[in-house]
């Protein structure tokens, strides 16, 4: 099993990137907003069904139609969250987390109305592996962890240069000063929404763009989501990205040692381990 | 004395004879009302490509016998629970069919996990079960009877593929497939299989709802296998045959025809399921049963399940009429008298009722195959159909 080693690793770096990007979502979410939305399954499914809208129905290449999924997965994140779960915040983040899990099922609902149970797949070719060795990768793979760096980059840069982006930062440090130096936190929090389910739209796209889609495509990752976040620290966005690493090259190494039926563990066993021996995560700079 | 005052005797007595009415199941409150039926059918989930048309075969039974004055001189009321292809949901709505609304049977539980779930609720409450679902295991629980199924058990399923493997001229085999109920005797059978042919076989069991299996396609391909067999349902079939193209694996693939069905090749391009074999346990074609399934449903291809569903609704409603009673237990001791045996043969529960009523014996013979049923509920006779993927279309290779 050991010669796989190489192999393994590959898959893994490949799987914890396209990881990443709902992670940060999330994660986002949760610094700026302090509840767990887990309301990311059905916007991750949301964003893979708008790609595709736009992918297949109006013929758009693949980098475009993430377009798409970023504003449309967005936009009803951003509504969703004013209607559902922003009335509910002042009873506490517990209350909110549950009733985003109830948002979820509808939302997934919603979205088996419009499309149905079927899968479907994007109009795109499937290749043949390249082969380097005894190691493969796609050139799907190659081309998703590409756009998942471009977006990583994008990401920090808007985090760290724009306005709008140190806003998010300051009310997510310190919800407080930050309103003492009149950053309008409501505006901040609706366009955290926006941009987090944004992020978790496009995770959901890239995941199908390697695979197929239908109603339960976010719901096969939330934990693997969730996992990440928390082994990173939950509130921080770099710490989200190595916490994806971690959940992504961690469930494919455990094959050497563990039964592929166990893969799943590997997200319990992260937060189980995270939550004993570092509460606040990786990067995290408290515990939550 | 006041002419409404109630004494404590009758107080009592009334008291008592409606808390026994309360405690009795729901059934026994309606015994002049409809007679309920319960369809548990996997309307959305990963079984949610069959659970629909599965419900609509039973409602058009249903609505054909209400048409010509129901059963037992009672209308017949259909209740529907969504089993959301989930163990956990399908209890919840088998609990609601059951208890709420006291169906006699229920109808059409698919995947094995569900019906294994959802079994001992139907055993307990006396209320019949038909499921379409293939675990050995489902059979060998303590059902009393209360179990039928029409859809051939796993070890035969298995059986009759493993075979047509080897004579496809296999030297090396693999089976690769989701955690089910069926998935340790599906290996186990194989395993015998391929020691007698003297075949080398390897297995691996994964994770059902994963996004992609890349390295377990790895790790099986390290073994150098020339055909697979899949194990799984469509979704992770549609998941796991793109990560078997993309890592060049060029042997042959035979997947169950409820995994590799018309959503999985329409989600796939052509040239990653061409010449994939499938199986299954085949509908009555020819037979009169499946054209009345086709105009119910209006389609021009009836999937298995709603054949199988469409003999469900006819078997209970027939094994209602020839017990004389409509509670599941009945239905349960009247069933082989319906389903097999010397009397006349009928495809549909109309006619089926009308000899019964004038006191004559029936042998129904349904959309699914002829439905007789051995000791423990399990179906015997059912025939075979393989199917090549050419061009993204199945068409039939061979029968056996």
């Amino acid at each position: 099993m050991l010669e796989l080693l190489p192999q393994l690793l590959v898959n893994g770096i490949v799987s914890g990137t396209l990881l990443a990007i709902p992670a940060i979502g999330f994660t986002a979410i949760f610094a700026v907003l302090r509840f767990p939305n887990f309301a990311v399954a059905s916007h991750a499914t949301i964003g893979a069904f708008a790609g595709y809208v736009a992918n297949v129905h109006f013929g758009l290449p693949a980098f475009v139609a993430i377009v798409f999924a970023f504003a449309v997965a967005g936009l009803v994140g951003m509504v969703t969250d004013e209607i559902a779960l922003k009335p509910l915040r002042v009873h506490g983040a517990l209350t909110t987390a549950i009733a985003s899990i109830a948002l979820t099922l509808v939302l997934e609902n919603c979205v088996r109305f419009a499309f149905g149970n079927e899968l479907r797949g994007y109009d795109l070719p499937i290749l043949r592996d390249w082969r380097f060795g005894d190691i493969r990768i796609g050139p799907q793979q190659v081309e998703n962890l590409g756009l998942a760096i471009a977006i990583m980059v994008a990401v920090f840069a808007f985090l760290s240069f724009s306005r709008m982006g140190k806003a998010m930062r300051a009310v997510a440090d310190n919800p407080l000063l930050a309103d003492l130096k009149g950053i309008n936190a409501e505006k901040v929090g609706r366009l955290t929404a926006f941009f987090g389910m944004g992020l978790v739209g496009v995770g959901g796209m890239l995941l199908g763009l390697g695979t197929s889609i239908d109603p339960l495509t976010g719901f096969r990752f939330i934990l693997a989501i969730f996992a990440a976040a928390v082994v990173g620290g939950l509130g921080s966005i770099p710490g989200a990205v190595i916490g994806a690493m971690v959940v992504g090259i961690g469930e494919e190494l455990s094959l050497i040692v563990l039964s592929p039926t166990y893969k799943s563990a590997v997200g319990f066993i992260a937060i189980v381990l995270v939550l004993t021996l570092r509460p606040r995560g990786i990067l995290g700079e408290r515990a939550h | 004395m006041s002419l409404n005052k109630i004494s404590r005797r009758s107080m009592l007595r009334g008291g008592v004879a409606a808390a026994a009415i309360l405690a009795s199941p729901a059934v026994l409150r309606a015994q002049d009302g409809p007679i309920k039926l319960g369809a548990l059918n996997p309307l959305t989930g990963v079984g949610g490509n069959y659970g629909p048309s599965m419900r609509a075969a039973i409602a058009g039974v249903v609505d054909q016998v209400n048409a010509t004055g129901g059963v037992l001189g009672r209308q017949i009321e259909l209740a529907s629970g969504d089993t959301q292809t989930s163990p956990e949901a399908a209890v919840r709505a088998a609990r609601k069919l059951i208890d709420v609304d006291g169906v006699s049977a229920v109808l059409g539980t698919w995947a094995s996990s569900i019906t294994t779930a959802v079994a001992p609720l139907c055993w307990e409450s006396k209320t019949m079960l038909f499921c379409v679902s293939g675990a050995d295991s489902i059979t060998q629980l303590p059902h009393q009877g209360f179990i039928a199924r029409t859809q051939p058990n796993s070890k035969l399923q298995i059986r009759v593929a493993g075979d047509f493997m080897v004579g496809e001229g296999m030297s090396r085999g693999v089976w690769i497939g989701p955690q089910t109920p069926f998935a340790q005797s599906s290996i186990d059978i194989l395993d015998e299989i391929m020691k007698k042919a003297g075949h080398g076989y390897e297995s691996l069991i994964y994770e059902a709802d994963k996004t992609t299996y890349r390295s377990e396609v790895d790790q099986i391909l390290r073994q150098k296998p020339d055909f697979l067999m899949l194990g799984g349902y469509a979704a992770d079939s549609t998941i796991l045959l793109r990560d078997l193209f993309q890592a060049g694996y060029e042997g042959k693939i035979i997947g169950p025809a409820y995994a590799v069905n018309a959503s999985l090749l329409k989600a796939l391009p052509d040239d990653v399921v061409e010449g994939i074999f499938t199986w299954e346990g085949s509908p009555a074609v020819d037979s009169s049963a499946y054209a009345k399934v086709k105009a119910i449903l209006g389609v021009d291809e009836v999937d298995p399940y709603s054949a199988q569903t469409y003999d469900h609704a006819s078997l209970a409603i027939m094994a209602m009429a020839a017990a004389g009673n409509s509670a599941g237990d009945a239905i349960r001791q009247s069933l082989r008298s319906v389903s097999q045996g010397e009397g006349e043969t009928v495809d549909n529960a109309v006619d089926g009722l009308k000899i019964i009523a004038g006191g004559g014996a029936v042998n129904y013979s349904g959309a699914s195959g002829p439905c007789d049923f051995d000791e423990i509920g399990d179906i015997v006779g059912t025939q075979f159909i393989f199917k090549k993927i050419s061009g993204g279309k199945p068409g039939v290779y061979k029968r056996a």
